[in-house]
C-alpha cells in the first residue's frame, strides 16, 4: 500500500512539475528589459533578401551601437508569407515591436487598430517627409507610420536588346512581339492566381496607365470602361504569347538577368536584386510608356504594434532611422527606393546607377496599390479581382463578364 | 524445513493460500494512470480545439480581432452552402479524394503484386519503391513544380517532344491540367505506402490455397477474386479509410503547387478553409468549413465501420 501511495505521490509530483514548466514556458516573453535594456524585434521581409538583407542588418547594428537602453533585432519573415505571419501575430495581442509592412497588411491592421498612433511618439513636422506617400501614412487625423521605403513602378529593359525604349503602349507591344523568338521572351508579367499579390500590382500599372482606378473614393470602380481598357492591354499581351506562360516571378526575372526577357515592369528594389544576380546586365529603366502617367508604388510604412511594451523605444528607433545621415545610408541600402524624407543621391551613386532619377521623377504620380477609400478591404478586393482577371486570361469568361463579376463580387465584399 | 521451502519456492509463484501482496501495478487505478497522459494530451490538444471550432463556427470573427467575436448562429454555413463556389470546392474535394483512394490503392495493389513474384533484384525494388513516400510532401511539392515549370520543366520537354505539350507549358497554370498534374503527383506519393501494406497483406496468402485453386483450374484472375482478394480484402478497406481521411486532410502538396488555383480548379476543403482563415481573415466562415469536414470524415468513418460489419457478417461480399 505504500508503494502505491508512492507510486500515486510521484505521478502528482509529476504532473505538478509538469504544469508548472507549462505555465512558465506560456507566460515566458520574447523580449525584456532585465539588464535595463529594453529589447526590440523589428520584422521585415527584406531583411532575408539576399542583396539588401545584410546590408539592413548592419544599418541595425549602426543604431544598436549608439544606443545602451535600446536593441533592435532583426526578424526576416519571408514576403509570401509575411502578411500572414505577423497580423496573425498581432490579432493575438503579440507579434515584433517593429514592423515593415507593405500597404494592404498596413491598411488591414491600422483599421484593426492593431498598429500604435505615431503622433506622441515622434513628432513628424521636424522632417522634410515626402509628401506624396507620406499622405497615406495618416488615417484621420493620426499617424499610423512612416515611410521605410517607397518605390516607384518604372519599365526595366534589357538595353543589349532593346537600344531604344518604347515610349507608347503600341511600340511597347510591337516591341515585345518582335523580341519573342525561341526562348527569348519581350515582356514578363506575373498572371498565375499562385502569385496574387504579385499580379495585383502588374495590373495595378494597366489600370491606372490607361486612366483607370479601382474606386472613386466612395464606390468601386472595378468594372469601368478605362479599367477594360487597360485590362485588355494585359490580356491581349498575354494572348499574345510574348510573355513566359506560367512563369512564376523568381523564373522570369532570373531570365531577365540572363538576357531572356526584353522588358519587364517593376520597382526601384529590383535594381540591386538584378545586379545581384548577374552584375554585368547591360538594363535601364524608363518611365512605363501608357498613355496615362500614373503607376504604382511599393510604399512600405515603418509601424510601431500597439502590443509592443518598448513602444518608447521603439519610438527612439524610428526618430533615429529619420535622421538625415541615416537616411541617406539607408537609401543606399535600398538602391533606387525613396526613402521617408527627401534626401540627395550622391554623384557617385548617381554615377553607378545613371537611371535613378527616372524613379525619382516618379514619385509625384505614384500612388500605392491599395483600393482607396476601401483600403483595409484591399487585400478581399484583391482575390477578387485578380481571380476574375486570371479566370478571363485562362479563357473562363470574357474579360468584361469578369470585371462585372468582380465588381458585383466586392461590392458584396465592402458592403 | 520450512525456511528452505521458502527460500527456495520461485519468487514468481506465490504459495497456495498464501495472502497476495498488493502490487502497485495492480491497482484499479493502474490503467487509468497509464492512459492519463494520451487522455490528457487529447483532450488539450484535440478536444478543445475541435469544441473551440465549433464554437467559433457559429460566430462571426475576424483574424484580426479574435477577441471581439459575435454570434451569428447558422450564419456562416447559410453563408457558405449557399455559395456556388462552395459547391464547386466540394465537387473538387471528392473528385480528388475518389481519385487518390481508387488509383492509389489500385497502382499500389499492381507494384504490389509484381513485387510479391520471384525475381532477380526484387530486393532492391523493394526498397525503391518506398523512396517517394519516405520523401516530405514539401520536398514532392517542389520536385514536381520544377518537374512542371512551363520553361525548364522536364515533364513539358517530354510532353512537347512526344507531340502532346500544352500551349505554353503552363501545366500548374492551366485550369484543366492542374488538377490532374496535382492528383498525380499525389498519387505518386501515396502508391508506395499502398504497395507496401498489400505487399506485406499478400504475403500472408497462405500458397497452398492458391495452388488448391490452380488444382481445380481456376484461372489468374479466378483465384486472385477468389483466393488472394479474400485475404487482402480488409486490408484494402483499412487502406481505403486511411486514404479518404488524409486525402481530404491534405493541405501541403496542393497549397504549394498551386495554392487551389488556377481560378480555383485545385481548391478543395482544408485549401478554402486556410484562404478564409488567412486571406480573407473571417475565422468563422473557416471553422464552418472545417465543420463540413469533419461532418464528412465522420460519415466516412462510421460508413466504413458499417461495411467492415457487414462484411464479417457476409451480408457485403
Amino acid at each position: 500500500m505504500g508503494n502505491q501511495r508512492a507510486y500515486l505521490g510521484l505521478a502528482r509530483a509529476t504532473c505538478a512539475l509538469g504544469l508548472v514548466a507549462t505555465l512558465l514556458t506560456g507566460c515566458g516573453s520574447d523580449g525584456g528589459s532585465g539588464d535595463g535594456v529594453t529589447k526590440l524585434t523589428f520584422a521585415a521581409s527584406t531583411f532575408g533578401d539576399p542583396g539588401r538583407g545584410p546590408l539592413l542588418t548592419k544599418w541595425l547594428d549602426e543604431f544598436n551601437q549608439s544606443q545602451d537602453k535600446v536593441q533592435v533585432s532583426a526578424a526576416a519573415v519571408p514576403y509570401p508569407t509575411f502578411g500572414q505571419t505577423v497580423l496573425t501575430q498581432m490579432g493575438s495581442g503579440k507579434g515584433p515591436d517593429l514592423v515593415r509592412f507593405d500597404m494592404p497588411e498596413f491598411e488591414a491592421a491600422s483599421d484593426a487598430g492593431l498598429v500604435a498612433p505615431l503622433d506622441k511618439l515622434v513628432d513628424a513636422s521636424k522632417y522634410d517627409l515626402l509628401k506624396q506617400p507620406d499622405q497615406f501614412m495618416v488615417h484621420d487625423g493620426v499617424r499610423h507610420g512612416i515611410i521605410f521605403e517607397a518605390s516607384n513602378y518604372a519599365m526595366f529593359y534589357n538595353a543589349d536588346l532593346i537600344p531604344t525604349p518604347p515610349t507608347t503602349y503600341e511600340q511597347f507591344a510591337s516591341t515585345a512581339k518582335s523580341l519573342t523568338k525561341g526562348d527569348v521572351f519581350g515582356l514578363a508579367f506575373r498572371q498565375t492566381e499562385a502569385e496574387e499579390a504579385g499580379v495585383w500590382q502588374d495590373i495595378f500599372n494597366y489600370v491606372y496607365g490607361f486612366g483607370g482606378a479601382w474606386s472613386d473614393g466612395k464606390n468601386l470602380t472595378i468594372n469601368s470602361p478605362e479599367n477594360l481598357k487597360g485590362l485588355q492591354a494585359f490580356k491581349d499581351l498575354y494572348d499574345a504569347n510574348v510573355i513566359p506562360r506560367g512563369a512564376d516571378a523568381a523564373t522570369f526575372r532570373r531570365m531577365f538577368a540572363e538576357g531572356k526577357v526584353g522588358m519587364e515592369l517593376n520597382n526601384g528594389g529590383y535594381v540591386t536584386a538584378t545586379r545581384g544576380q548577374n552584375a554585368k546586365l547591360n538594363f535601364n529603366v524608363a518611365p512605363i510608356p501608357f498613355p496615362v502617367r500614373k503607376q504604382g508604388a511599393i510604399l512600405a510604412p515603418i509601424v510601431v504594434n500597439e502590443a509592443s511594451e518598448g513602444k518608447d523605444e521603439a519610438g527612439t528607433f524610428i526618430k533615429w532611422a529619420l535622421e538625415p545621415q541615416n537616411q541617406v545610408k539607408l537609401q543606399e541600402i535600398l538602391g533606387a527606393s525613396s526613402v521617408a524624407t527627401t534626401t540627395q543621391r550622391s554623384p557617385e551613386t548617381l554615377k553607378a546607377t545613371p537611371f535613378l532619377p527616372v524613379f525619382d521623377g516618379l514619385t509625384e504620380t505614384s500612388l500605392p496599390q491599395i483600393v482607396l477609400g476601401f483600403e483595409a478591404k484591399t487585400p478581399d478586393i484583391r482575390k477578387v479581382v485578380v481571380q476574375n482577371v486570371v479566370a478571363a486570361l485562362q479563357g473562363k469568361t470574357d474579360l468584361k463578364s469578369a470585371l462585372d463579376r468582380a465588381q458585383q463580387q466586392a461590392t458584396e465584399l465592402v458592403r | 524445513m520450512t525456511v528452505v521451502e521458502q527460500t527456495g519456492a520461485p519468487k514468481t509463484t506465490p504459495r497456495a493460500g498464501a495472502r497476495r501482496r498488493p502490487s502497485p501495478l495492480g491497482s484499479k487505478w493502474t490503467p487509468y494512470l497509464f492512459l492519463a497522459p494520451a487522455a490528457l494530451f487529447i483532450l488539450v490538444f484535440q478536444a478543445v480545439p475541435l469544441l473551440q471550432e465549433v464554437y467559433l463556427s457559429f460566430t462571426r470573427t475576424r483574424l484580426l480581432n479574435p477577441t471581439k467575436s459575435e454570434w451569428v448562429g447558422l450564419d456562416n454555413f447559410n453563408r457558405i452552402f449557399g455559395d456556388p463556389e462552395f459547391h464547386r470546392t466540394l465537387l473538387i474535394t471528392i473528385v480528388y479524394v475518389i481519385t487518390c483512394v481508387v488509383v492509389a490503392i489500385g497502382a499500389g495493389l499492381v507494384v504490389a503484386l509484381l513485387l510479391n513474384k520471384k525475381f532477380r533484384g526484387r530486393g532492391v525494388a523493394r526498397a525503391l519503391v518506398t523512396v517517394p513516400w519516405a520523401a516530405p510532401g514539401i520536398a514532392v511539392a517542389l520536385i514536381a513544380t520544377w518537374m512542371l515549370n512551363a520553361q525548364y520543366g522536364i515533364v513539358n520537354r517530354f510532353l512537347d517532344a512526344v507531340g502532346l505539350g500544352v500551349p505554353g507549358g503552363a501545366i500548374l497554370d492551366s485550369s484543366r491540367y492542374a488538377l490532374p498534374a496535382v492528383l498525380a503527383t499525389t498519387i505518386w506519393q501515396l502508391f508506395p505506402f499502398t504497395s507496401v501494406v498489400l505487399l506485406s497483406a499478400l504475403q500472408s496468402v497462405p500458397a497452398e490455397l492458391n495452388e488448391a485453386a490452380h488444382m481445380d483450374g481456376a484461372g489468374r484472375w479466378a483465384t486472385f477474386r477468389a483466393v488472394t482478394w479474400q485475404v487482402i480484402k480488409p486490408t484494402v478497406g483499412l487502406l481505403a479509410l486511411l486514404m479518404t481521411i488524409w486525402s481530404l486532410r491534405r493541405f501541403e502538396l496542393i497549397w504549394l503547387m498551386t495554392k487551389g488555383g488556377p481560378v480555383g480548379a485545385t481548391e478543395t476543403l482544408v485549401i478554402d478553409l486556410y484562404s478564409q482563415a488567412f486571406d480573407s481573415k473571417e475565422l468563422g466562415s473557416a471553422a464552418a468549413i472545417g465543420m463540413v469536414g469533419v461532418v464528412i470524415s465522420l460519415i466516412v468513418i462510421i460508413g466504413s465501420r458499417l461495411v467492415a460489419r457487414a462484411v464479417e457478417k457476409g451480408d457485403v461480399r
